[in-house]
């Protein structure tokens, strides 16, 4: 097996390493350092931080439904993408077939979205 | 393509797996090494699918998938009512029903 | 891009299927939509009208005899029988989850996820229980309807999961001793999900060597290699562990006891009985069609597990002092017994073993609908010395579970008699004459911890604190009539029964 396909690879690999280094070993000897309570904080995209919990390292357990429910409807998406592939070959039979699919997907999402699932309070 | 690498690497993952779902104490980790081990079956599976060139396999592979999700919900729902109830996710301590 | 060439499918074969898995649905969609305070009204015929139609569709296709879905299910007598089987069994398993009166709200919990002992745990103790339960219920028994039908490996793991998941999720919903039914719940979770990844290992590897998942074609990929292939043994080897698992054979069986006991009676009941016969239903296919021309290789160890089945389970039965653990031992060795019948690998032996699955699970469905009527202030009571003097205090009830103890102990004219009968004769037809001495012996070593149950509720003194028996509701009271009726009628009049099993024992291939 030939390696030569893969020496742009290495090539981009060790590029991408080098320019990492890079910029965070000379960062701190060119930057001006100007220190304030906003700085130190902890970025959250501009917004004011959410409260951390104390103990260090809790999320509350919404997160966890919010991460279940993400989960499983996002892996059950994964039947479409053979199903596209091969639409026009499956024809009329195939795609009932994934209507009937979506709709059991849509029966246990509606029972989510009945019982609170998607509240966040 | 030497299927050996491949196969050698999955069985060195589901290895890893099993000896992680039997020495750790979480019960979230002990899970998260379950879920390693579905994902060793899994690069065996297209694996075998490649050397054998039939695509049931890469089917299987899918279907694995979407029921390592499921698991993965059932779990952490079970994990989360125990944790809740004992504010603790050791297996440890579940030692109630010995003996 | 041209037609891609579809499979035909046979809905009529897999109609009883898709009613119990529509049952589900519309069961899900009935906890969406329909006010809490209708809900256990609406559920509850529901599920029990799903599983009649299911049984009618089962009785309208029993002559069917096809293999559909592009190989994927075989409806076969075996299939069909087996299906029958758990229909029924899951009606009875359905009416014992339904009781309500008995425990005010059920034998399950609103939310299980409330602290025990906080307020809002006490305002949801006098509140019904989730009604949840009965599409779980329902998915749980289509998964293994599907698992005995299955006749590719990818079927297969996928219904193995479908039923497992739901069964999970029932054993963590006990209203009463919720510690410990979570605790149940994660044990059985995580050694389950273990074991279905070794399962899914071993279909890796057999995929790997026959580069099919069918049934057929594992079959014939293995007549063609003999037996020098490390693939096809190691894959054998991991496939077993998984369905052995389920099965609950020794050395795979540690979960067994501690979830029996954890989960809620009914779960107990419906696993003892429907789980045990769908794994069942998945081993006779696996090893009477997958590798039936390489058996001489798997047998000796297959058999080594037979007999530390029956051992462990009645010697580990004789030190119990729990009845729901007990009945969990004795259910280890039980399997044991179906195993022999396995093990015959003979149409015989299929009939044996699935004559055994329905008339054990009808015995054990009773016995633990007894279980749960026996309470006290805190709910069951399952210490075995709290049954002391309970022969006088209610004697109709003593008398029943004597009753069940004697078929599970094998005496003649019960159901227990006839069924080993059927497994150990097949054993003997294919000269596996250690399998059924060990059995006997097992049989005699479990007789014992039944017969002191009986022994202790009759000639102990009932004393102040002995719990008290408690009237059955309309469900249960059904529950506990098909039960006996199905423990006695199978004993005297097995005729019928075994004769559809060996009409129906032969699978296709």
């Amino acid at each position: 097996m030939s390696l030569s396909p893969y020496v742009p690879i290495a090539g981009m690999f060790i590029l991408a390493i080098v320019f990492a280094v890079f910029s965070v070993a000379v960062a701190p000897l060119l930057g001006p350092r100007r220190y304030n309570r906003a700085k130190l904080e902890a970025y959250e995209c501009g917004i004011e931080p959410s409260p951390q919990p104390v103990s260090g390292g809790r999320f509350p357990v919404k997160f966890y439904l919010t991460a279940m429910l993400f989960i499983i409807f996002d892996v059950e998406i994964i039947f479409l993408y053979p199903w596209a592939v091969s639409f026009d070959a499956l024809g009329t039979f195939g795609f009932v077939e994934m209507l009937l699919f979506i709709a059991t997907v849509f029966i246990a999402y509606a029972y989510v979205w009945r019982r609170g699932g998607l509240d966040w309070d | 393509m030497t299927p050996t690498y491949y196969l050698v690497l999955s069985a060195a993952l589901f290895t890893i797996g099993a000896v992680g779902v039997l020495i750790r104490r979480n019960a979230i980790v002990v899970f998260m090494c379950v879920e390693l081990m579905l994902n060793a079956v899994n690069l065996s599976l297209v694996t075998f699918s490649r050397t054998t060139g039939t695509l049931d396999g890469q089917i299987m592979a899918f279907f694995v998938m979407v029921v390592a999700a499921a698991e993965v919900v059932i779990g952490l729902a079970i994990i989360m009512s125990i944790y809740r109830t004992r504010r603790s996710a050791s297996v440890d301590d579940a030692n109630l029903l010995k003996y | 891009m041209e037609e891609l060439h579809l499979p035909p499918i046979d809905y009529a074969a897999i109609a009883p299927l898709l009613l119990v898995f529509g049952a589900g649905c519309v069961g899900v969609l009935v906890e969406a939509f329909v006010p809490r305070a209708w809900r256990y009204r609406v559920q509850v015929p529901l599920l029990l009208a799903g599983l009649v139609a299911a049984l009618i569709a089962l009785i309208s296709v029993a002559d069917k005899r096809v293999s559909t879905a592009g190989g994927a299910l075989a409806i076969d007598g075996p299939a069909l029988f087996l299906q029958g089987g758990l229909v029924a069994l899951g009606i009875v398993s359905v009416l014992l989850i339904a009781e309500r009166r008995v425990e005010r709200g059920g034998a399950f919990v609103a939310q299980a996820s409330v602290v025990a002992g906080t307020d809002s745990d006490r305002r949801q103790s006098s509140q019904p229980g989730a009604t949840e339960v009965y599409p779980l219920t329902a998915f749980a028994l289509g998964g293994m309807m599907l698992f005995c039908a299955a006749n590719d490996l990818v079927t297969m793991f996928v219904a193995l999961e479908v039923f497992s998941l739901p069964l999970y999720l029932l054993c963590a919903l006990a209203r009463r001793r919720r510690l410990l039914s979570q605790e149940a719940s994660v044990k059985y979770f995580l050694l389950g999900a273990f074991s279905s990844a070794f399962f899914l290992y071993g279909v890796a590897l057999l995929y790997g060597f026959a580069g099919t998942m069918s049934f057929t074609g594992l079959r014939e990929a293995a007549a063609e290699a003999g037996s020098e292939d490390t693939l096809l043994f190691l894959g054998i080897a991991m496939l077993s562990v998984g369905l052995l698992f389920k099965a609950a054979m020794v050395p795979f069986h540690v979960w067994t006891p501690d979830v029996y006991q954890g989960a809620p009676t009914p779960v107990t009941g419906m696993m003892a009985a429907c789980t045990k016969l769908a794994a069942f239903g998945g081993i006779l296919r696996v090893f009477t069609v997958g590798f039936a021309d390489i058996n001489l290789d798997w047998e000796p160890i297959l058999i080594a597990v037979a007999i530390a089945t029956m051992l462990v389970g009645a010697v580990m039965a004789v030190t119990q002092t729990d009845i729901k653990r007990l009945l969990a031992y004795s259910s280890i060795a039980n399997a044991g017994y179906v195993f022999t019948g396995v093990l015959a690998l003979s149409e015989e032996g299929v009939a044996g073993t699935m004559f055994y699955l329905v008339a054990y699970g009808f015995t054990v469905l009773a016995a633990f609908a007894v279980v749960t009527l026996v309470r006290d202030a805190d709910g069951e009571a399952t210490h075995l010395s709290r049954w002391a003097g309970l022969g006088r205090r209610s004697p109709l009830f003593a008398g029943l579970f004597t009753v069940l103890m004697l078929a599970f102990a094998g005496i003649p004219l019960t159901s227990g008699f006839t069924s080993k009968f059927a497994v150990f004769s097949a054993a003997l037809g294919a000269d596996q004459v250690t399998l059924v001495i060990v059995g006997l012996i097992s049989s005699a070593v479990l007789a014992f911890p039944y017969l002191r149950v009986v022994v202790l509720m009759y000639l102990s003194e009932p004393a102040e604190d002995t719990p008290t028996v408690s009237l059955p509701g309309v469900f249960t009271s059904l529950a506990l009539v098909i039960g006996l009726v199905a423990t006695i009628g199978l004993g005297v009049v097995p005729g019928p029964v075994l004769e559809l099993a060996e009409q129906a024992s032969s699978f296709i291939g």
